[in-house]
């Protein structure tokens, strides 16, 4: 993965990201306000079904209204990930932080639309199952994580001690 | 007692050097800080969105605001206490910091323009709280929040790029250098 990294941050598009300071901020500032609106989102719809958002509407109110925003601003967050991934590619690849990250993005991606497959399958008398409320839970966890895990990268033998790859 | 002196002493606290020498402290407090303040962007953007009359024009703008703003506290409460923390360890540095200062007047306007809205805009919110259509200055309020809390975040952001490296080293961490 080093090997791959490095020969990644020689490329022309690699270099010409490195050697733009400004669009590696502006990459980082756009990357930390979309995360705010993903999280915000998937927290949302998650907490919808756990009942401690918006319980007096449907689940359908709550997709409709921040479905598009997760979808959206995960799509940007996506594409800034990518670029800064380009940018810095010995920093993120050799980062623990960064694969974990990458794997709950995924997750939470797959997690949300089954927990929605799920909360439209709920007889409304009855209500959400158990499985739904935990992978509610579960997602909860994972979003702030996914958060969490982005600010790690520039630490990671710090956080993760000898499971770093960088250790 | 000057400026400089209750900078000074702050830097030379207990709790300073516990965020300094404690490994760990500072990633696992600069991450939640940064977490609190995605969190607190995210949760603002939906009151003031629904404030603008761009979304949720359905919902009540009292209810919105009641079933929102206790996560904005949460998340606004955590993002003081870890940027104490985080500030006490260069209290100095991060004083003289251009970037730190815009972002502690973006942080004031911020708090000045809901202290207004509260206290001005949304007395008569009983009469518009349920309408698509919202008055002007609340509309304004609204958009003037958006824009402080967006700097808030990139400003925060600034810091990191500009106000340079510590490089203390935790007692009893040995350097050992290749060669």
């Amino acid at each position: 993965v080093r090997a791959f990294a490095e020969w990644l941050s020689g490329t022309p598009p690699s270099v010409a990201i490195q050697s733009t300071v400004w669009l590696v901020r502006l990459l980082q500032a756009t990357h930390l306000l979309t995360a705010g609106v993903v999280a915000v989102s998937g927290l949302m719809i998650a907490l919808r079904v756990l009942g401690w958002q918006r319980a007096d509407v449907p689940f359908e109110a709550v997709w409709t209204r921040f479905a598009p925003w997760l979808a959206l601003s995960l799509a940007a967050m996506l594409a800034t990930g990518v670029a800064q991934t380009l940018g810095d590619p010995v920093r993120e690849f050799t980062a623990t932080s960064y694969w974990v990250k990458l794997a709950l993005v995924l997750s939470c991606a797959v997690g949300t639309l089954l927990l929605t497959r799920a909360a439209r399958r709920a007889p409304p008398a009855t209500g959400f199952s158990l499985a739904a409320k935990l992978l509610a839970a579960a997602l909860i966890f994972f979003w702030v994580a996914i958060v969490l895990l982005g600010r790690m990268i520039a630490y990671d033998r710090a956080i993760w001690g000898g499971l770093s790859l960088r250790a | 007692m000057s400026t400089q002196s209750i900078l000074a002493s702050i830097e030379g606290s207990a709790l300073a050097d516990w965020m300094r020498y404690t490994n760990g402290a500072m990633p696992i407090v600069e991450s939640t800080h940064v977490l609190a303040a995605v969190l607190l962007f995210g949760t603002v953007l939906i009151v003031d969105l629904r404030l603008l009359g761009v979304l949720d024009a359905s919902r009540a703008f009292t209810r919105v605001s009641r079933e929102t703003l206790p996560l904005t506290w949460l998340a606004f409460g955590v993002s003081v206490i870890t940027g104490s923390l985080m500030f006490a360890t260069s209290a100095q540095t991060y004083f003289g910091n251009t970037s730190f200062q815009l972002k502690a007047l973006a942080l004031l306007g911020a708090g000045l323009n809901m202290a207004l809205f509260q206290l001005f805009t949304a007395r008569g919110v009983a009469t518009w709280s349920r309408n698509a259509g919202v008055p002007r200055a609340s509309r304004v309020a609204g958009l003037v929040s958006i824009l402080l809390w967006a700097a808030v975040l990139l400003l925060g952001r600034w810091i990191g790029f500009t106000k340079g490296h510590d490089f203390g080293i935790p007692p009893g961490v040995e350097l050992v250098f290749p060669g």
